[in-house]
């Protein structure tokens, strides 16, 4: 019985927990069923108010994959051949280009890397790699680990160009992986427009150097937006306004303390200046420290909130968290830090794409002046458990664009050991930059890459000749996406769809009509034939099979898995393959029963002899359910996965579930009919 | 319900007949093979195709002059089940997907009256087409290398071979089934695609199942029945665990006859491998595998104690 005990326990517990983590996406379901039913500003409504709940359910749900769900799978290569032209410092020269346009057609069939081939052919006709990529005085050897680098970077490169647009396309639950380093997988559910996503994600990166606005007028400028959603005039009086500024920032930055203890990665600000006069270290020193004298006046300033909360004064700091919702609703989204003296808005994962939608309307459009654009931060940080990203405030037109850029490098200051990121300009370009930094002296200026600000340092003096350096990046992986980034305006990263896979949302729906139906279908008949063959035995392992079913499907929601249509047929198999390891059993037990032992004896036997054939038979199945999952490829994993799963919810409802509620039974005195 | 009572065939005794059988089988099966080559899908042979249902039936002619019109000359067209679904196929890439841009303009240009939809666009580089044929290749022969391991390791390698050799025969025979239905039947759109090899593998991993389960019950009863002739232990043995095989192999045969007919076309060729592979796995385990055991032995290892075999029982 003690035995039985724990076999009971450890199969409530792994039932409770499946349930636990399909609950989800059962509650999805739920909420898309609701949300069927309602219409415009209800459904609206209804997805404000239940934000949190879907949010939580649509992350814990289990993921349908593109062929259920319809969508766009594309496989991206990066084109080297077109990178080595690029590169090259004779691009003009004929043998070169004949070589690389033969080339060109090689990669299709080949795997040798273009890189070996190139050399191997100019070796041929008595000529170098460092003739065309590096210098006289150059070691060959040392040419070709540089090019082989750079089609490496490119490749990192393309992935961070990739990503950035993907986010800003803003599809649900995108895919962006890189395969065998040197391939981009990117799916797209729920997309159906193929030519879309092509010019999407072939087009050149475009990077650009923004000014900030100075943070009078973005304050302004978001005020203006403010007023507009709570519906009044742009022209109110100057007086308001500027109350208004002062209460709102103060509140803002309250609230924003009130959940973030420490500020210091939000106003660690990055410098940007020619030569190294500042350390870092001072820097953080110096934010930390306002931090710490933040924190407390927050402590007090919260205090006195609470005290007064429900007093009459109008000032914003003495209202209350709704009521300051309903008269700065822009700002209750996006909150300023007022000591930090920027107007960066800082805003809340899950409010981002509110901010986006407000920003879009046409009457909050009609209030930012034509020559301010916001855009978001690529960064983010956490504080209180949610991401924070920044809305940073920009002049709309770029004071250059990153093709003046001719290297970039991230490193590790000696001076003081943090990261930084050097970068060097064309001759043009320098003169530019000089001209620039030299009339925005602390002014910020954000590096932006398809409208992504990925670092918005300060502009601490004159630069001039070109070679600038950014500091203040809180690691030296931070370093090396922004080194990616500045590199992908002086070398783009040429890009070929190699595969592309576009499922409409018909056939998706179809096929997963189609596919659950046969499989409940498969599913019932075999469970009618275990009952009629086997009689209660047969009743207790369809009791297991459908534990099983819970199990996998559990299983594959802790993990997060996509189920595909090979999938449920994957499912379908598993379940198959429950079956045989019953009747496995069942046989052996009749076996023993017909040579005249008595039932408790058969049982006990039964599944004694037959442990190491259904260990053995299942090892077999991970064995090719492990290379399937290796060797395939995007649904053919997901069917891997499930059958995987489903080996091991298998092994254990088969030897541990129906074998105690036999035992179980047995003990009551109860026959056993297995037919 | 019991279907099968104490059977008692001696399966061993025939072997000769089920040698000659599979050879049979295997040789038409390449021929066809050799003749016809394998049906390929897009996945492994690069190309662009395009899945369209028009709102009404059309004639596949009218479909194939369109395409001629649109400089689409021998451009393969299957019906895919009915006469309004239809499947285009050509081994040009182009840049994008502009092929199947242009494969669209060419239907509204010549057959602007019928409305269609688009089910499905794959397009599949020649690289990424080798790739997956060349994983597949692996991913199979690795398969079949895992289990030979593991099962030299748990019994003893003659018996490991036996089994892989059962199971090289289902491949065999599965794959010149594909060959041979997709001749026949070309609307059940059997082609190597991934999710064939996906059946074949699982078939791998499924039809191992029975020879393993026999084996172990001639591990189990070369203890019991220590001086009796091999051959009868091996009789024995398949035929106390033949109700099972059939058994189950019954319901999971029924299980993909269902997903065959009625899963959908995204499903069949997945159903139908694993059908196939389900019958000649069950053929194999009980025909094939054991008989190879005893010949090998008798005839590679030149074996003459017939009663004496030991099976690797130290750790069962």
């Amino acid at each position: 019985m003690k035995k039985n005990l724990f076999r009971i326990i450890l199969t409530v517990v792994f039932i409770a927990a499946a349930i636990l983590y399909l609950y989800p996406t059962y509650q999805d379901q739920q909420i898309s069923k609701e949300l069927h039913g309602l219409t415009g500003q209800d459904s609206l409504d209804y997805v404000t108010k239940n934000a949190d709940k879907i949010k939580k359910s649509r992350d814990g749900r289990i993921k349908l994959g593109l062929d259920l769900k319809g969508g766009v799978y594309v496989v991206l290569d990066v084109d080297v051949v077109k990178l080595l032209q690029d590169i090259s410092k004779k691009k003009d020269d004929p043998t070169l280009n004949q070589i690389l346009t033969d080339l060109r057609s090689v990669p299709e069939t080949s795997d040798e890397p273009i890189l070996n081939l190139l050399k191997a052919r100019l070796k041929e006709k008595g000529l170098t790699l460092k003739s065309f990529y590096g210098e006289i005085r150059d070691d060959e050897n040392d040419v070709e680990k540089k090019l082989s680098t750079e089609i490496d970077n490119a490749i990192d490169r393309a992935v961070e160009i990739v990503r950035n647009r993907v986010d800003q396309y803003g599809v649900a639950e995108p895919q962006i992986q890189k395969i065998g380093g040197k391939r981009i997988v990117v799916e797209l559910p729920g997309v159906s427009n193929p030519d879309e996503v092509r010019k999407l994600l072939q087009g050149t990166a475009l990077l650009q150097f923004q000014m900030l606005k100075d943070p009078e007028t973005a304050v302004k400028v978001m005020q203006n937006i403010n007023n507009v959603l709570v519906g009044k005039g742009v022209t109110d009086s100057t007086k308001t306004t500027a109350e208004l500024k002062k209460d709102s920032l103060k509140k803002n930055t309250e609230s924003l303390t009130s959940k973030d203890t420490s500020l210091k990665e939000s106003s660690g600000k990055k410098d940007l200046k020619k030569d190294t006069t500042k350390t870092k270290k001072d820097a953080d020193k110096k934010s930390s420290d306002t931090t710490k004298k933040k924190d407390s006046d927050k402590k007090k300033d919260t205090l006195s909130n609470i005290d007064t909360g429900s007093a009459s004064d109008t000032s914003a700091a003495n209202l209350s968290e709704e009521e300051f919702k309903q008269k700065f609703p822009f700002f209750y989204l996006v909150r300023l830090n007022e000591q930090s003296g920027t107007a960066d808005g800082y805003v809340r994962e899950s409010d981002k794409e509110k901010v986006d939608l407000i920003l879009k309307r046409e009457d909050v459009k009609a209030v930012i002046p034509t020559d301010v654009m916001f855009a978001w931060s690529q960064r983010s940080f956490e504080t209180g458990g949610e991401r924070i990203y920044t809305l940073y405030c920009l002049k709309k037109d770029a004071e250059l664009t990153g093709k003046v850029i001719e290297d970039a490098k991230s490193n590790i200051d000696p001076q003081n050991n943090t990261p930084i990121v050097t970068m060097s300009m064309s001759t043009e370009g320098s003169a530019d930059w000089a001209r620039i930094t030299g009339a925005n002296i602390n002014k910020r200026c954000a590096i932006v890459l398809d409208g992504v600000v990925y670092s918005a340092p300060v502009i601490r003096s004159k630069i001039t000749g070109g070679n600038s350096q950014i500091e203040g990046m809180g690691s030296i992986q931070e370093a090396k996406l922004l080194e990616i980034v500045l590199k992908a305006g002086a070398l783009p990263a040429p890009l070929k769809i190699a595969e592309e896979r576009t499922v409409g949302p018909s056939l998706g729906e179809d096929s997963i009509n189609k596919g659950i139906t046969s499989s409940f279908v498969a599913l019932v008949l075999v469970a009618l034939f275990m009952i009629v063959y086997y009689r209660v035995g047969g009743g207790i392992a369809d009791l297991a099979l459908v534990i099983n079913v819970l199990f996998v499907m559990g299983i594959m929601a802790s993990f997060k898995a996509t189920l595909t249509m090979p999938g449920i047929a994957g499912l379908v198999l598993t379940l198959g393959m429950a079956v045989d390891t019953n009747v496995l059993i069942f046989e052996r037990i009749r076996e023993e029963l017909g040579s005249g032992k008595p039932l408790r004896t058969a049982v006990d036997i039964g599944y004694k002899k037959a442990f190491s054939a259904i260990i053995d038979s299942h090892i077999t199945s991970v064995i090719t359910g492990i290379i399937l999952y290796q060797f395939g490829s995007g649904p053919i994993q997901g069917f891997a996965l499930t059958l995987l799963f489903g080996i091991g919810a298998n092994l254990f409802t088969a030897i541990v579930i129906t074998h105690f509620i036999f035992d179980i039974m047995l003990e009551k005195g109860r026959h056993i009919s297995i037919g | 319900m019991r279907l099968f009572k104490h059977s008692n065939i001696d399966f061993l005794g025939h072997r000769r007949k089920f040698y000659l059988v599979s050879i049979i089988a295997i040789v038409i099966g390449m021929a066809v093979l050799f003749t016809r080559g394998i049906p390929l899908g897009i996945d492994f042979q690069g190309g662009t195709e395009i899945q369209i249902k028009f709102q009404s039936p059309i004639d596949v002619s009218e479909l194939r002059n369109s395409m001629d019109k649109a400089g689409f000359v021998g451009m393969e067209i299957k019906s895919m089940g009915s006469a309004a679904d239809y499947l285009l196929r050509t081994p040009l890439q182009g840049e994008g997907q502009t092929v199947a841009d242009k494969i669209q303009a060419g239907i509204k240009e010549n057959i602007p009256d019928k409305t269609y939809q688009v089910l499905q666009v794959n397009k599949v580089g020649p690289k990424i087409g080798a790739e997956l044929r060349r994983n597949a290749i692996y991913a199979v022969v690795f398969s079949l290398l895992g289990i030979l391991i593991y099962l030299a390791l748990r019994f003893q390698f003659v018996y490991a071979l036996g089994a892989v050799i059962g199971l090289f025969h289902d491949v065999l025979i599965t794959v010149s089934a594909v060959a041979i239905f997709d001749a026949v039947f070309p609307m059940l759109q059997l082609e190597f695609n991934q999710q064939m090899l996906a059946a074949f593998l699982t078939l791998i991993g499924f039809s191992v199942n029975d020879t393993v389960i026999i084996f172990d019950r001639i591990r189990e009863n070369i203890k019991l029945f220590k001086n009796e002739d091999i051959e009868d232990v091996m009789n024995k043995s398949v035929n106390a665990t033949l109700s099972r095989t059939i058994i189950t192999s019954g319901t999971v045969f029924l299980t993909v006859l269902v997903l065959f007919l009625f899963g959908g076309e995204v499903l069949r060729a997945f159903a139908f491998a694993f059908a196939v592979g389900v019958v000649t796995g069950t053929y194999s385990s009980v025909f094939v595998s054991s008989s190879i055991v005893v010949d090998w032995r008798h005839h590679v290892l030149g074996d003459k104690h017939k009663g004496k075999i030991a099976v690797n029982t130290t750790k069962s």
